[in-house]
């Protein structure tokens, strides 16, 4: 059975033969791992990831020198201390207004580059294409965070407007993403709706602001046939009835700090999958080996019957011990042993 | 006199900054914590009163909510923009008679850490409930901590993380300061904190909310 076809049957809220993973890491936890297994490691061979993710989980980006980064949307990062997706520096959006904004173009050939490589090296895999900061990110992005929070109150109507206007973007990719390459097998939609308790911006604001837009982003990569994964950091259980109603076929960071996992997997399998599950705040930066073991352990058992796909809570980061990175993947693989 | 301070009590629980303002909805047209201020300065209520008896009221309420999960961060920046436009009339009196405020709160995040919204939440509240507030903004060393506790003495220190990366430099700051001086009083926040990792680097307090802060500002300051 094919990497591909085992994702399948957890997304199709089947029995797999074992828990499939796919673990990410940041830069710095990635040169801890280079220090280890050597300099010439491949990770993604090591790890024996289940997907292959094209297009990008935070937009696309290129250098402008000073240590900082444009992506397509105007917005410049600063990639000084956050190296993986950088920090937000200055508003492409300063006011309430698109008067001269210029979206960028759906048919940008750097949205698809290197697709058929990837895809070609990678057919047993579970093929996503990603759509980072898809939209209420991408709208802070380009209007600033506080902005962000005060539009939704002040000016809901160019809020909504902007938001529409981000999913349309979105939905004109998708369609050419799988009508250019048929052989990906879903979208991968980052987001992050979440807080340490609660939605950001609460669940009121969510369904009237947010709702509307992912549903109908989430109804048009349906209709092409495709599954759907999508990402949110903090705790958003109080929306995943309504995103299983818009068709999401499985969560991740799925945080267990914030969210009850050995409580909300089985409650909801056979309904969604959920993608994630160590925790990357408490026990990879400061457990034990042992902690780290016994958690994914319990993990892989929490996962036997289904829906659910292993990984630590977010990109493994830099502050995370090499000895309980090694001691996570040692044990996903000896699953397949 | 009374009815008004509880209207602009109200108008800064639910974020009513003017009368041209559209939000909240069920309030349109009318008068926000801007022209109710000016109302009671022109009867010649005190400023400390306004504050006392109508703002903080409101900025304790919105607190409270915010603990709770009944309004969130839309609304507290909503409440905080009511805040600012009845301050906006006051702190020029508060400056003039030089009123002592209830004390000094400097806020920063630390070294290596840009995110502010949660410290801005903070401050925004503290501020509300009438502490001067000195923001170090971002990417905050221990010295400038330290000089601006030096240069504030009683002021108590809140330092933000919202990464675990960057817990490690809030430990750190945070024994730099005690070492540097042992009676300065630190308060932790940020999503990664809790109370074993407060207790562990030997901060004084740890909320998980603003109002929490306000809560340990506001027993000192009794």
């Amino acid at each position: 059975m094919t990497k591909k076809e085992v994702v399948k049957m957890v997304l199709d809220g089947k029995k797999p033969p074992y828990v499939p993973w796919d673990c990410k890491f940041t830069i710095e936890a990635l040169e801890k791992m280079k220090k280890h297994y050597g300099e010439d490691v491949d990770v993604e061979k090591l790890v024996d990831n289940h997907f292959i993710k094209l297009g990008q989980s935070s937009g696309f980006k290129i250098d402008i020198g000073n240590n900082r980064k444009k992506d397509i949307f105007g917005t410049i990062w600063d990639m000084t201390y956050e190296k993986d997706i950088g920090n937000v520096e200055g508003l492409v959006l300063p006011e309430p207004s698109m008067e001269g904004y210029q979206f960028p173009d759906p048919n940008d050939p750097i949205l698809y580059a290197g697709m058929e490589e990837k895809i070609a090296a990678n057919k047993d895999k579970f093929i996503l294409y990603s759509i980072g900061f898809s939209l209420y990110e991408r709208y802070w992005c380009l209007r600033g965070m506080e902005n962000a929070f005060l539009d939704f109150m002040m000016y809901p109507d160019f809020c909504k407007d902007l938001l529409h206007q981000i999913a349309d973007f979105n939905i004109a990719v998708i369609k050419n993403v799988c009508e250019r390459y048929p052989e990906v097998d879903g979208i991968y939609f980052g987001d992050d709706w979440g807080a340490q308790k609660g939605l950001q911006m609460g669940k009121d604001i969510w369904m009237e602001f947010i709702y509307p837009e992912v549903s109908r982003m989430y109804a048009n990569t349906r209709e092409l046939g495709k599954y759907q994964l999508i990402h949110s950091c903090g705790d958003i259980a109080e929306i995943i009835p309504e995103l299983i109603e818009a068709g999401v076929n499985c969560i991740n960071p799925f945080q267990p700090e914030v969210l009850n996992v050995d409580e909300i997997l089985p409650a909801y399998r056979g309904k969604v999958a959920f993608h994630g599950g160590l925790s990357t705040q408490k026990t990879l930066p400061y457990g034990s080996v042992e902690d780290v073991r016994r958690e994914t352990l319990h993990l892989l058992d929490l996962g036997k019957d289904g829906s659910y796909i292993f990984c630590p809570s977010h990109a493994t980061e830099g502050d995370t011990p090499i000895e309980n990175i090694v001691a996570f993947i040692e044990i996903i693989k000896a699953q397949k042993k | 006199m009374n009815e008004l301070f509880s209207q602009l009590a109200t108008c800064i629980e639910f974020g009513k900054i003017n009368k041209t303002a559209p939000f909240p909805p069920n309030m349109k047209d009318q008068e926000g914590s801007h022209e109710i201020t000016l109302q009671l300065l022109n009867q010649g209520v005190s400023a400390d009163d306004i504050l006392q008896k109508a703002l903080i009221v409101g900025m304790e309420k919105v607190g409270v909510k915010f603990r709770e999960n009944k309004v969130f961060v839309p609304q507290v920046l909503m409440s905080a923009k009511a805040m600012d436009a009845a301050m906006a009339h006051l702190k020029p009196i508060f400056a003039e008679n030089n009123t002592m405020s209830k004390g000094t709160f400097i806020i920063g995040t630390v070294e290596g850490d840009l995110h502010d919204i949660g410290k801005n939440l903070v401050a925004m509240m503290v501020e509300g409930n009438g502490y001067e507030v000195i923001d170090l903004g971002t990417d905050v060393k221990a010295e400038t901590f330290i000089a601006a506790a030096d240069q504030h003495p009683g002021a108590v220190l809140g330092l933000s993380a919202l990464l675990t990366t960057t817990m490690n430099n809030m430990e750190k700051i945070t024994k730099a300061i005690k070492e540097h001086n042992q009676e300065v009083k630190i308060c932790i926040g940020g999503a990664p904190v809790n109370q074993e990792f407060c207790d562990r680097i030997g901060a004084d307090s740890y909320n998980p909310d603003p109002q929490g802060v306000v809560e340990f500002l506001n027993a000192r300051a009794s």
